[in-house]
């Protein structure tokens, strides 16, 4: 019998006679990976609908009404040649108020008693995304607000910007946070390990004195942590999955409504295996690090 | 076979355990070691299974210095050392075909001839019929029995006993050293520590006599 198939096999039956503790340390990496996961999963649903409102972000150039046609037309030509930009539309004041009640309808009363038009006209421009694309942006919008006929310039990047950076924030601070919940199950994992070595001091005795290489005496602890990690990560990914089925039944529709996307998505292949590495790995260095109390 | 040379062990603040031990046992020999408690037979034996490192001196075996082994060459020079202790040292979870197979199994044999190497050693100490018994299920004398086939299953060149029938009434004592006498006349050196002088003289072999950790006398000189 190879050390693998030895080491998988004495790791199995020492998790079986664990019992509770093997239980309470297959919760705790299950905790710390549900957490991750659910960090994962936000995520993965902001990112998606982050990089669909930085696709539409759009810099509306907004006119003065006694702007000419000459102005309007030499502002447009001078957007339409530059690089950031990706396309270009006018905006009457008509077109703008139709929009409005299109939009709103509840609201066209509104719009209504004023007796006259209060939108003014406007070139919207959609900005291109790649890289580079926001300086280009930044720069375009400082040079147009001092073109003639222009009244102000809304530029969504800047606070889609300031979004994005909140977001990679707390994607940090959740990061930290599970970073710290799996060093703690990685203790867990390493105590029940020790647990199970202290459980087999006799055999492990034995083992020594009969010139069993070390591979035979650590693998098994080693190999007793890698399932205790990776059993939590696949519990972990499972409350995940039972989680977000159940949220996108009740609330999928709203929240993907209000968010501006299709519908929520579930973490993709590669997180969901990265996630399982990754409770196999915390576990099998934790009974790694356990082992070496076999000496 | 087996050389030492002012030899040395000492605990806590310069207690000899062992004290300038020179001596030298040929391969293929049956030798006593004997001696009142705390005279050293324990130590030297450790010394030899290298549980422990000489303070002073050297332990040679097969021509091989043991003090500067790495541990896996530890490892490596146990696996041709059969070992056999007063509380036998068994598994209790285990049967006694476990017990013994076991230790083909942590030295990666293949299946079968841990299977038949285990049956043939058991089969030789008497208990082929016991095979799946649990160890708490067996006499003294039949888990003394046990602990001698876990010994021989890997067919060691070398076997140290510490006290194997110290547990024992006196017909199961001359029950064990009669394997012991057979283990030895198929060439296997044999090394037993013990108290018993009754047993000494019933088996008459050699015998090194050590009082407080000295060499005080050897019979039949070498």
């Amino acid at each position: 019998m190879t050390v693998v198939g030895y080491s998988f096999e004495e790791a199995w039956i020492s998790l079986l006679r664990s019992g509770r503790s093997a239980l309470v340390s297959i919760g705790t990496i299950a905790i710390a990976f549900a957490t991750l996961g659910g960090f994962l999963l936000i995520s993965v649903n902001v990112q998606g609908v982050l990089d669909q409102w930085l696709q539409a972000a759009e810099m509306s150039v907004y006119l003065h009404d006694t702007i000419s046609e000459s102005d309007r037309a030499a502002l447009e030509s001078f957007l339409k040649a530059q690089p950031a930009v990706a396309a270009v539309e006018y905006v009457s004041r008509e077109r703008a108020l139709e929009r409005f009640r299109a939009d709103f309808p509840e609201l066209s009363d509104v719009t209504s008693g004023l007796g006259q038009n209060p939108f003014p006209s406007a070139i919207e421009v959609r900005l291109r995304t790649e890289n580079g694309g926001d300086a280009a942006a930044d720069a375009l919008s400082k040079e147009v607000a001092g073109q003639a006929g222009v009244s102000d310039i809304r530029y969504d990047r800047r606070w889609l910007a300031r979004l994005v950076g909140i977001v990679t924030a707390a994607r940090l601070a959740a990061g930290v946070v599970a970073a710290i919940l799996m060093l703690g199950a990685a203790f867990t994992v390493a105590a029940v390990v020790r647990l199970s070595l202290f459980a087999r001091r006799d055999e492990l005795e034995i083992m020594k004195l009969v010139g069993a290489p070390f591979s035979y005496i650590r693998g098994p602890a080693v190999v007793e942590g890698l399932l205790l990690g990776g059993i939590g990560a696949a519990v972990a990914l499972g409350v995940i999955a039972i989680l977000y089925s159940t949220l996108s039944r009740w609330l999928g529709s709203d929240l993907a409504g209000y968010a501006g996307i299709g519908q929520l998505r579930f973490l993709g292949i590669t997180e969901s295996v990265m996630m399982l590495l990754g409770g196999v790995g915390v576990g099998a260095a934790a009974g790694t690090v356990a082992s070496r109390a076999a000496r | 076979m087996i050389e030492t040379q002012s030899l040395a062990k000492t605990y806590g603040r310069g207690m000899y355990a062992l004290k300038e031990l020179s001596l030298k046992i040929d391969k293929g020999e049956f030798v006593f070691l004997t001696g009142p408690s705390g005279a050293g037979k324990s130590t030297l034996l450790r010394l030899l299974l290298l549980e422990e490192r000489p303070s002073e001196g050297e332990v040679m075996v097969n021509g091989r210095n043991l003090s500067h082994l790495t541990r896996d060459e530890t490892q490596a020079y146990r696996r041709t050392v059969g070992f056999v202790f007063q509380d036998f040292k068994l598994i209790p979870t285990k049967t006694i075909f476990e017990n013994v197979s076991f230790v083909g199994r942590v030295l990666g044999k293949p299946i079968e001839q841990q299977r038949q190497n285990t049956y043939q050693v058991l089969k030789w100490v008497g208990l082929q019929h016991r095979l799946n018994a649990l160890p708490e299920e067996l006499s003294g004398g039949e888990q003394q029995r046990v602990a001698i086939a876990r010994a021989l299953v890997n067919d060691p060149h070398l076997v140290l006993a510490d006290e194997p029938t110290g547990n024992l009434d006196p017909d199961l004592s001359l029950e064990i050293m009669n394997l012991f006498r057979d283990m030895n006349s198929r060439g296997t050196t044999v090394l037993v520590a013990t108290h018993d002088r009754e047993l000494i003289k019933w088996v008459g072999r050699r015998v090194i006599t050590l009082d407080q950790g000295l060499l005080v006398g050897q019979e039949p000189r070498p």
